[in-house]
């Protein structure tokens, strides 16, 4: 973990009287593609930790929207920060997570790591389109949308009539234009990503029983990651294993 | 750090259940017991599923556990100063809901018990711990807009009357029946009463004391209340800032009795939305937002469900704080009475049909 993260999980720690192992090597899942776990390496689900996702997820299970047909998820990135696996990583997931469904087959078409649009396909039926890209300006935030749709009504992170997403303040001042989004104030400070990552590691460190199926959600993801390699380099829809 | 025996008391305020997941959570409190002022506060409170103790009187709990060291005052304004007494004699910490009282006279008898007591008093304005306005109090403090001139403040949400009855009631949410001026039938008590944040932000933001204030109410969008709903408020500052506030309830909703889904009819049932405009710029911000969207169950209409509401856990961080401390909280009765006596005058000016200078 990086300093700030790993702080930031040690305040949470000693606030809420956690005792926790220190030394383990908690990050995003993507950060662990195409790598050997060691016994230290926990890949983590943060995204599952955002309040949006969490909402989006809750909007399914209760039955808010019923019976849903199509997702429709963008994300569009900083290359510094993303690469098209890792975007694929996480909307991959975040397309199970929503529906509480996993992905049985998918047709990708990338273009030189650049960018991608992926159908897939979930066991209960769903179908869902993932487009991905990190050609958006270095610093720039992730550009999403997640939009679920079902025979009862429309869910998204994006409100209706605007294509991007909002933030809860602007400034419009003689230094220029500027966008806010704060979302946590006990970690008050840190971007919408480290407040998912952060609250994922505490997550963790609380409960650690969950280390099986994190381990084993990372090995399906990254062979859905590999699905999506194989079925662009073939051009064929591939059925994951 | 001890943990804080903590009850909660009435549990009719529209914020109690705000309260439920912080107790339990946090472990700095050790929650004890709740009080409910009737059978059907008590049958919803069980519903939760907490493990905790649910009494029909509030002196019957403080006789079963005598080991409270604070409650959160969850009741209606009316109730506020009998429990403030009960507390104080017992001292016993206070989290105040956000009005304690607009009896100016019942004010400073509540100061007086808190001073002479050596209680904690913390009145319950948690807009203070919301990240959105963090932010804002960050941007101020970094003077990125300059010496500012204006601000635009909304604090408007649905109606909560029809679960939580005693704000509609004048003499529960006012504390005494008084028309809202002499053309009219309706009596002070309504939208104004629920809406204290955006009065001390204001302060709070421009560090400066309200000049003159005036107030205009507007014909009721629920014509069966008997207190006020539409309401605008302007005037300035002592250091220039015109300002401009919406403290109505201006959203409509399902009558529920139980806030619940399908609560609103206007998609988003609460916003808190500040426009500044300073010598480098202007700011707007949305207290409560961005979050998700969606138009399903129950009632099929575009709906905002919300992403975050964790004003709770930082305020009672700092009541934990203060009462282990012997601190004084940021929001305390003696920096609040000046934004009950700003709402006051909002009702005067709304009676003389004039700005009241204060």
């Amino acid at each position: 973990m990086v300093n700030n993260i790993e702080n930031a999980v040690k305040l949470l720690l000693h606030k809420y009287e956690v005792k926790a192992n220190a030394e383990l090597n908690l990050l995003p899942g993507w950060s662990f593609l195409n790598k050997e776990l060691n016994d230290n390496d926990m890949p983590l689900l943060s995204w599952r930790f955002n309040r949006r996702f969490i909402e989006l997820k809750k909007i399914v299970s209760d039955e808010v929207v019923e019976n849903v047909s199509m997702l429709r998820f963008c994300s569009l990135g900083d290359p510094k920060i993303w690469s098209l696996n890792a975007l694929m990583y996480r909307e991959f997931d975040l397309c199970e997570f929503i529906t509480g469904s996993r992905i049985t087959y998918l047709h990708a078409t990338l273009s030189s790591g650049l960018a991608g649009n992926i159908i897939v396909k979930l066991e209960n039926g769903t179908i869902g389109s993932v487009e991905i890209s990190v050609q958006a300006p270095a610093g720039k935030p992730l550009i999403e949308r997640h939009e679920i749709i079902a025979r009862r009504g429309v869910a998204s992170d994006i409100v209706v009539d605007t294509q991007v997403p909002q933030s809860s303040i602007y400034t419009f001042t003689e230094n220029g234009d500027m966008g806010y989004k704060d979302v946590d104030n006990e970690l008050f400070g840190m971007d919408e990503f480290q407040v998912e990552w952060i609250r994922a590691a505490f997550q963790y460190l609380k409960d650690p029983t969950q280390s099986e199926n994190l381990i084993k959600q990372h090995d399906h993801l990254s062979r859905l990651v590999e699905s999506a390699l194989r079925s662009n380099s073939n051009k064929l829809k591939v059925k994951v294993a | 750090m001890k943990p804080i025996k903590i009850a909660i008391l009435s549990l009719t305020h529209g914020h109690t259940r705000k309260y439920f997941q912080t107790l339990n959570d946090n472990p700095g409190f050790e929650w004890v017991a709740v009080s409910a002022e009737s059978k059907k506060v008590q049958e919803i409170f069980y519903k939760y599923g907490y493990d905790v103790p649910c009494y029909m009187s509030d002196e019957e709990m403080f006789e079963k556990h005598s080991d409270i060291e604070a409650v959160v005052m969850a009741s209606g304004n009316s109730r506020h100063l009998e429990q403030f007494r009960m507390c104080a004699e017992r001292g016993i910490h206070i989290l105040s809901m956000k009005i304690p009282t607009f009896d100016m006279n019942e004010y400073d008898e509540m100061i007086k018990l808190v001073e002479e007591s050596g209680i904690i008093c913390q009145v319950e304005l948690e807009m203070h711990y919301n990240p959105v306005v963090t932010r804002m109090k960050k941007l101020f403090s970094e003077n990125q807009l300059g010496v500012v001139s204006g601000i635009n403040a909304t604090n408007i949400t649905l109606s909560p009357v029809w679960a939580f009855p005693w704000q509609g009631v004048p003499e529960e949410s006012y504390g005494k029946r008084v028309p809202l001026n002499s053309n009219n039938t309706r009596f002070r008590g309504g939208a104004l009463c629920d809406h204290p944040h955006i009065f001390d932000m204001i302060r709070w933001l421009t560090q400066s004391e309200f000049d003159y204030i005036f107030a205009e109410v507007g014909p009721n969008i629920r014509e069966e209340l008997e207190v006020e709903d539409i309401i605008l408020v302007n005037g300035k500052m002592k250091n220039g800032v015109s300002f401009l506030l919406d403290p109505s309830w201006s959203r409509l909703e399902e009558r529920l009795v139980v806030p619940g889904p399908g609560w609103e009819v206007f998609p988003k049932r609460m916003e808190v939305n500040f426009n500044i405009s300073g010598e480098k710029g202007v700011m707007l911000a949305d207290c409560f937002g961005p979050n998700v969207y969606h138009n399903g169950a129950p009632n099929d209409r575009y709906t905002v469900q919300y992403t975050y509401f964790d004003e709770w856990i930082g305020m009672m961080d700092e009541f934990i704080h203060c009462v282990r401390e012997n601190n004084t909280p940021m929001i305390n009765l003696m920096w609040h009475k000046k934004t009950i006596e700003a709402m006051n005058a909002c009702y005067e000016s709304i009676e003389t049909g004039q700005p009241v200078f204060l």
